[in-house]
């Protein structure tokens, strides 16, 4: 999911707020100032597609989210590093690829996946 | 220009006719421009009733209600009450000091994080750290409280930002930036379908109409449409009830007729509701017989397909989408629906119970809301508590006429009515005020008597008394096998004498024939005045759907005179 937010100060705790009230587990968070002034770039990570779509109207409905929007999985550029016992391991790709790579990974193999967006 | 005077100049510039608050170290600055202001300041007793009787204001004027708090427990106060405002959807604009920027995150004397406990029941709030922000940020909060669904805001403000300088040129910020609130009519024509095919279709009204005055608009779709119209809790009042499409309320303590309607129609029209589970009963259970189509028109977008999943969804306030869609049904042909309608005569028929039971040996509070009926003027404004006093308001009183009903629908706070009542007379001077309490409710924020006496706002409270908290007694009685625990109420305090030491008017009610003639004085009431009946505990509020049950699980009353429908004849024939 990918949010365009007003920079102001506890903007943060109002998008996660939404997502701790509604039950919905967030993957991973990249936040970061953009082309925008005074504006910020959220990129949140939401495992289940039904959660995600059920939650984006309500993080939509705040004062301080300008724009949000689920991303394209095929269209989005993100990256993955692996440790697997066996050193780690750097791939690119798009976020379908990746999201597919990951759920090849054994249980105990540790994975950092980002997304490229901001 | 001081920052406090800077705050002065844009509630002038917003219009604000009157603050309801309650000084501390933190806002002494603001206080000090308030004084010369020329403002009317209303001092309260607790800072929730500065929420409250904000919020009543609201409800009534259809504009922002200004609430102001000091830093730590002022702030702490005021949340109850902003987060009823936030429930109700009701524009209520909070002020509230804080602790100077310098020692600000060190746990200073009254320090509370007021910017992030407010933040999770407040549309909106800001913290200003510096003086030149606050006229910009004060337009904007007037504006987000008011821009698409109406809300509470919350500001902080720190102590040294009062007093600091604010340059000329802050003024000069235009509200504005912010987003414009959306509308989304393109599925007009597919929710002009949905309705033209419904046999039995029927229109849920909620608090969304009440804020968009679209009572008219709503009773012309209806006649339109053939259809009846039932409300919510926050709906009710939004149409005139004397009309004879609208069956009244649904919900937990509704009319059978309005519940059996919802229940059993192929086609939901609703009106700014947010398909509370007070309303439905268990969402998952909810229309599963009949399967009706729902269109849902709401001005937020998220309550689509929130609560109630696959409706026809337009995204717009409740007149401009009644309006929308009466242009929709313009130049088409119009379907009869004689057989629905007669049904829905019938069935409403089955449900108009006589109810004002004659007292054995004490009165019965259905009787009271009877004899409200028969003597408040066509003007009054009621508000309730919460409990079995709004249920039996909600149920049996008939919101006909100018009349307004005010309660606490989606919080469900208790104490809310009181100050609420304060609010809504200081909005509306020339209307009659009543607000229908229990004991346990009223005694929540009973400190406001003082209030009322000394700022001449002269309302008029009816205590429904039953020595207990009776929706819990009732609820331990009916699901928790009668282990009663922490309910009684000990019949203290004697809220005849509390009245009376506060200077209020008031006179006890034991007897039915003194109802009357207590009831018609609330009508040229021009004193605070307060009418304590004492009723019969034992008499429950039913009917009840029960709590995460559905409509068929309803308990009904034992002179319940209703027969489940099946008076009347089958379902409609196709193409009648």
């Amino acid at each position: 999911m990918s949010l365009l937010v007003h920079d102001q100060p506890g903007v943060m705790q109002r998008v996660m707020g939404v997502f701790t009230r509604k039950k919905v587990n967030v993957e991973t968070i990249v936040v970061g100032k953009c082309e925008r002034l005074g504006m910020a770039r959220v990129i949140l990570t939401v495992l289940d597609d039904r959660q995600a779509w059920g939650i984006l109207e309500h993080v939509k409905r705040l004062e301080s989210v300008a724009e949000a929007d689920l991303l394209d999985p095929r269209r989005t550029q993100a990256y993955l590093a692996v440790e697997n016992g066996a050193g780690p391991a750097f791939h690119r790709g798009s976020l379908e690829e990746l999201q597919g790579k990951v759920k090849a990974l054994p249980q105990e193999a540790r994975y950092i996946l980002t997304i490229s967006a901001l | 220009m001081r920052g406090a005077r800077a705050v002065v100049e844009v509630l002038r510039e917003e219009n604000v006719e009157v603050l309801f608050g309650h000084p501390g170290g933190a806002v002494l600055p603001l206080y000090d421009e308030i004084g010369s202001s020329g403002i009317r300041h209303i001092l309260v007793r607790h800072e929730q009733c500065a929420a409250h009787m904000a919020d009543g204001y609201a409800r009534v004027k259809k504009r922002p209600g200004v609430a102001i708090a000091t830093s730590g427990p002022g702030a702490t106060n005021l949340v109850t009450g902003v987060a009823t405002a936030y429930m109700d959807s009701s524009p209520v604009v909070a002020l509230t000091g804080q602790v100077s920027t310098a020692v600000m995150g060190n746990d200073a004397f009254q320090e509370i994080d007021a910017f992030g406990i407010m933040m999770p029941c407040t549309k909106h709030n800001w913290r200003i750290m510096k003086a030149e922000e606050i006229p910009g940020v004060l337009r904007e909060a007037f504006r987000v409280s008011m821009a698409g669904r109406y809300g509470p805001v919350h500001v902080d403000l720190p102590v040294d930002c009062q007093n600091a300088e604010v340059p000329e040129e802050a003024f000069r910020v235009i509200a504005g930036n912010g987003k414009p609130p959306r509308r989304d009519l393109s599925r007009l024509l597919d929710a002009v379908k949905v309705l033209e095919a419904a046999e039995e279709p029927v229109i849920l009204v909620g608090g969304g109409a009440r804020w968009a005055m679209a009572g008219r608009e709503i009773l012309r779709l209806a006649e339109v449409l053939q259809a009846p119209v039932v409300t919510t809790l926050m709906g009710k009042g939004s149409v005139p009830e004397d009309h004879p499409l609208v069956l009244g309320p649904v919900g937990m303590h509704g009319k059978m007729v309005a519940t059996y309607v919802l229940n059993n129609c192929d086609a939901i029209l609703v009106l700014g509701s947010r398909f509370s589970d007070r309303s439905t009963g268990k969402w998952s259970e909810f229309g599963k017989e009949r399967q009706p189509r729902i269109v849902h028109v709401d001005i937020d977008a998220s309550e689509l397909n929130k609560n109630i999943p696959n409706v026809v969804g337009l995204v717009a306030d409740v007149g401009t989408a009644v309006n929308a869609l009466l242009g929709g049904f313009e130049g088409r042909a119009r379907r009869g629906r004689k057989v629905w309608m007669e049904k829905v005569r019938l069935l409403k028929q089955e449900c108009s119970c006589e109810y004002n039971y004659t007292a054995d040996p004490r009165i019965k509070p259905q009787r009271i809301v009877w004899e409200l009926n028969r003597w408040l003027p066509d003007d009054t404004i009621v508000t309730t508590e919460v409990g079995r006093n709004q249920m039996w308001a909600e149920h049996f009183l008939e919101v006909r006429g100018q009349r307004m009903f005010l309660t606490s629908g989606g919080l469900g706070t208790m104490g809310f009515g009181f100050p609420a009542a304060l609010g809504a007379k200081v909005a509306a001077p020339d209307r009659p005020v009543v607000d229908v309490a229990g004991d346990g409710s009223l005694q929540m924020t009973l400190q406001e008597m003082a209030t009322a006496v000394e700022e001449n706002i002269p309302i008029s409270v009816v205590v429904m008394n039953d020595r207990s908290l009776g929706m819990v007694e009732q609820w331990q009685r009916m699901f928790y096998g009668e282990r009663y625990c922490a309910v009684g109420l000990g019949g203290v305090p004697d809220f005849v004498k509390i009245a009376e030491a506060y200077r209020w008017d008031a006179v006890r009610v034991e007897r039915d024939s003194e109802m009357p003639e207590a009831f018609r004085a609330i009508a040229r009431a021009d004193h605070p005045y307060l009418i304590d009946v004492t009723i019969d505990p034992r008499e429950d509020m039913l009917p009840i759907m029960p709590p995460g049950k559905t409509a068929k699980d309803i308990i009904l009353g034992p002179r319940c005179i209703w027969k489940g429908g099946k008076s009347i004849a089958g379902h409609v024939a196709a193409g009648a």
